[in-house]
């Protein structure tokens, strides 16, 4: 008995200990400023927000984007007097990356009575909630869920990224427009993202009269070895491949696979590259990350005032550049304030409407734009590069699009 | 000995008509309560499909003894054809809005084909792959659910065809048997009666000629085909039988989440919903123990519903918080303290009964002392 307590002691530490190392991460990062809002004295009461982001799981950096992002914008308004001179709370909610566990989250923010939420990170589990959010008549404002289905006129589900439609569709006149008449795609049949980048990006294809050679598809986005996908793109010949994919594969397998199964072309993907740097494995050949391109909602780089601001103010807090998930999820915050403002009332109905105005402008991080009737940003995309510098990956702005070419 | 039997199923069944009545005046009285629409009914129809999962794996792994990691696969095969049935029926105009007998009754279509489906592909799988035990077993078993997975992706009408698409119009809320939250209140009943039945048909098949043969068969083999049981037969048919429950509760999964994605049946899917995760719920109630698996699924269901959106989470001082910010971590200590202090799991082989409960415990109690006497005695004899 003593023996089996000491163990279980033992192993109690480890998780313990573990917790308390990672701690310091997202979750601790998170707590304060949450804690801080709620201490100071609200003056005409207090407004909460939701968020639903995936704290943990296979896309817990995104997760943590959203909380630090939230955060800083929250702390900005709060120390400006907030909104309508309301303080601003937040309370997130964790979705795991599972479409279940992110109806659960939804189900638990709208139980404690919260009308306005920012959630969920990716494609798949957004439209997981989409329906219940119209149906609760709940505001629902995505950071950067891009398939096309979120969003239909006359519904609660907003966003503030732009759809996937636009955004495979850069992707294939990119590839147009840097010659290539031929290309292949690797992408996941499983995955909402995925698979309406791959759709999207077809149809454009077509449009630019750029052929499709070769397709190949995984059964889910974290699936660990693209050898043979790649080996039969090396087969069909083709020198640029469309690979939309998160930034949890990216690092680690599809770039050092592809060039090991003899690919030499562009590989090209979307948004969900953004973070790929801090997952590359260390001591690995970087060099094979030179001639991937992606598209991205901003580039930390840009120059102008709005996005320095953003990025200094969270280099300050946080100690790392901001990735365009952050961007968005800053945004988003602004967007439900500006929102709020022209409502004049927190209520879930009134501020949807708000967001349904189609005239209203929007300045953010992620460029000034107006939302579509379905409640689509309309705005550019920046097209981005990875170059390898020694043990380090950094990007390089290649292209900001406004809006798409002619055919 | 028959008469108690007889006993036993009116007590039960009284017992469970009290419950049900209970629950409707609650639902009654609360039923336009947000605690109530929004945590409870999501919760009990989350339980109501684990349960019958992981009692389903149990006829499998508790009683025949053969290591199955497919079972997600099983439900997989559900919850689509629950899904693409009904939205065939919704095409076909046979209903129009989710209410009415004629919506009840393809609703109550779709579980059982959906189970019927699920029954064949068991079948199928079984006959090439319950010839072979142990490990090898597990690791075809564990190949059928990513085979099953990569099917349905590239099935052009299941995939990502209109299953899990937001709000777009295609969607399984719209016009299959997604249910919302007021649907998901109003057909509660719809779960709990499809769950007890499970159940219920569970231990009648545990209690059979059928249940003693497989019993014997994990005890020993050999001697239960010297014995003249046809073990491939029985084998087999345990298989099918287990995978037509996982196919009722995809169904279940189907009508409680709306949205369908093959990640979610995925083995690495990293919420509580995959094949290993099930396998857990089975050791961590006690293999042979049906009842166990019901407990189980309702406690690690709790645990991870709690560590992630209870309320008393957020409230906990920083260290503490810092722990429950990974859940996995809280499911490692909880399975590593059972484990470590029950090997057999929370109920061993015991089962539950209403009509034995007090019997059974004053037995306990019984052997128990005469335990302690005997060491008393064994002390006093050194």
């Amino acid at each position: 008995m003593k023996k089996k307590l000491a163990c279980l002691l033992l192993a109690a530490c480890m998780c313990l200990s573990l917790a308390a190392c990672g701690g310091s991460g997202s979750a601790a990062s998170a707590t304060p400023a949450a804690s801080d809002a709620a201490e100071t004295p609200a003056a005409g009461g207090e407004i909460t927000i939701g968020t639903i982001s995936p704290n943990t799981g296979s896309l817990a950096a995104y997760g943590s984007a959203v909380t630090t992002a939230v955060d800083l914008a929250v702390e900005e308004i709060n120390a400006a007097g907030g909104i309508n001179g309301s303080q601003v709370k937040i309370v997130n909610a964790d979705d795991q990356f599972d479409p279940t566990e992110c109806l659960n989250a939804f189900n638990s923010l709208v139980s404690q009575g919260i009308g306005l939420i920012i959630g969920s990170v990716t494609s798949g589990c957004t439209s997981a909630i989409t329906d219940a959010a119209n149906e609760e008549q709940v505001c629902l404002l995505t950071p950067s869920a891009t398939a096309d289905s979120i969003t239909t006129v006359d519904d609660y589900v907003f966003r503030a990224c732009y759809a996937d439609s636009f955004q495979g569709a850069i992707a294939a006149a990119y590839a147009k427009q840097s010659g290539y008449t031929e290309v292949g795609v690797v992408y996941c049949a499983a995955d909402t993202y995925s698979k309406g980048l791959y759709d999207s990006f077809n149809t454009a294809c077509e449009k630019y009269g750029v052929t499709v050679k070769a397709v190949e598809s995984t059964a889910s986005l974290d699936v660990q070895d693209y050898t043979n996908q790649f080996a039969s793109m090396v087969k069909a010949g083709v020198e640029f491949v469309y690979a939309p994919y998160y930034y949890d594969v990216i690092g680690p397998y599809i770039v050092t696979q592809a060039r090991a199964a003899g690919y030499k072309g562009i590989i090209m993907g979307a948004d969900g590259y953004d973070s790929t740097p801090d997952y590359v494995v260390d001591g690995a050949d970087l060099s094979v990350f030179n001639d991937v391109y992606w598209t991205n909602h901003y580039d930390p780089a840009d120059t102008s005032d709005k996005v320095q601001s953003f990025v200094k103010a969270y280099e300050a807090k946080f100690g790392a550049t901001p990735n365009a998930i952050s961007a968005l999820a800053y945004d988003a915050v602004y967007m439900y304030k500006q929102a709020i403002e022209k409502a004049a009332s927190t209520d879930a109905t009134a501020v949807r409407d708000a967001l349904a105005d189609t005239s209203a402008v929007y300045t953010g991080v992620t460029g000034t734009f107006s939302l579509d009737a379905s409640g689509t940003p309309t705005k550019g995309a920046s097209i981005i590069s990875f170059t390898s510098e020694g043990t380090t990956v950094t990007t390089k702005l290649v292209d900001v699009v406004k809006e798409l070419p002619q055919a | 000995m028959k008469k108690r039997t007889g006993k036993g199923y009116i007590i039960n069944t009284a017992v469970i008509a009290v419950i049900i009545v209970a629950f409707a005046f609650i639902k009654s009285a609360f039923g336009g309560n947000e605690q109530f629409r929004l945590i409870i009914v999501p919760s009990l129809w989350q339980c109501c499909y684990l349960i019958i999962l992981a009692a389903s794996l149990n006829l499998i792994l508790g009683f025949l003894g053969q290591l199955s990691l497919g079972h997600c696969g099983f439900m997989a095969i559900g919850a689509y054809a629950a899904a693409l049935i009904s939205l065939a029926f919704q095409r076909a105009g046979v209903f129009t809005e989710k209410a009415g007998p004629a919506f009840v009754l393809v609703l109550i279509g779709c579980i059982l084909a959906a189970g019927i489906l699920a029954a064949l592909v068991g079948l199928l799988v079984g006959i090439p792959a319950l010839r072979l035990k142990g490990d090898y077993l597990a690791i075809i078993t564990l190949g059928f659910g990513m085979i099953i997975v990569n099917i349905i992706n590239n099935i052009p009408f299941a995939g990502q065809e209109g299953l899990s698409l937001g709000s777009a119009s295609a969607s399984l809320y719209k016009n299959g048997l997604g249910f919302g939250t007021a649907s998901k209140v109003t057909y509660l009943w719809v779960a709990l009666i499809v769950t007890l039945i499970c159940l219920t048909m569970m231990f009648m098949f545990i209690r059979s000629k059928y249940g003693r043969a497989i019993k014997a068969i994990r005890d020993d083999e050999i001697a239960a085909s010297a014995s003249g049981i046809n073990t491939s037969y029985y084998k087999i048919f345990t298989f099918t039988f287990s995978a037509f429950f996982a196919g009722i509760a995809g169904a279940l999964y189907a009508c409680a989440n709306a949205t369908l994605s093959t990640s979610s049946f995925a083995f690495t899917n990293g919420g509580i919903l995959n094949s290993t995760f099930i396998v857990v719920m089975v050791v961590l109630g006690g293999m042979g123990s049906l009842t166990g698996s019901v407990v189980s699924a309702i406690v690690m269901f709790f645990v991870n519903y709690q560590i992630k959106n209870g309320l008393w989470v957020k409230s906990l001082p920083g260290f503490l918080g810092g722990i429950f910010a990974y859940p996995m971590l809280v499911y490692a200590i909880i399975l590593i303290a059972v484990i470590m202090f029950r090997p057999r799991g929370i109920f061993g082989t015991y089962e539950f009964s209403l009509l034995n409960f007090v019997r059974d415990i004053k037995e306990h109690r019984a052997k128990k002392a005469l335990q302690k006497a005997g060491n008393k005695e064994a002390k006093s004899n050194d």
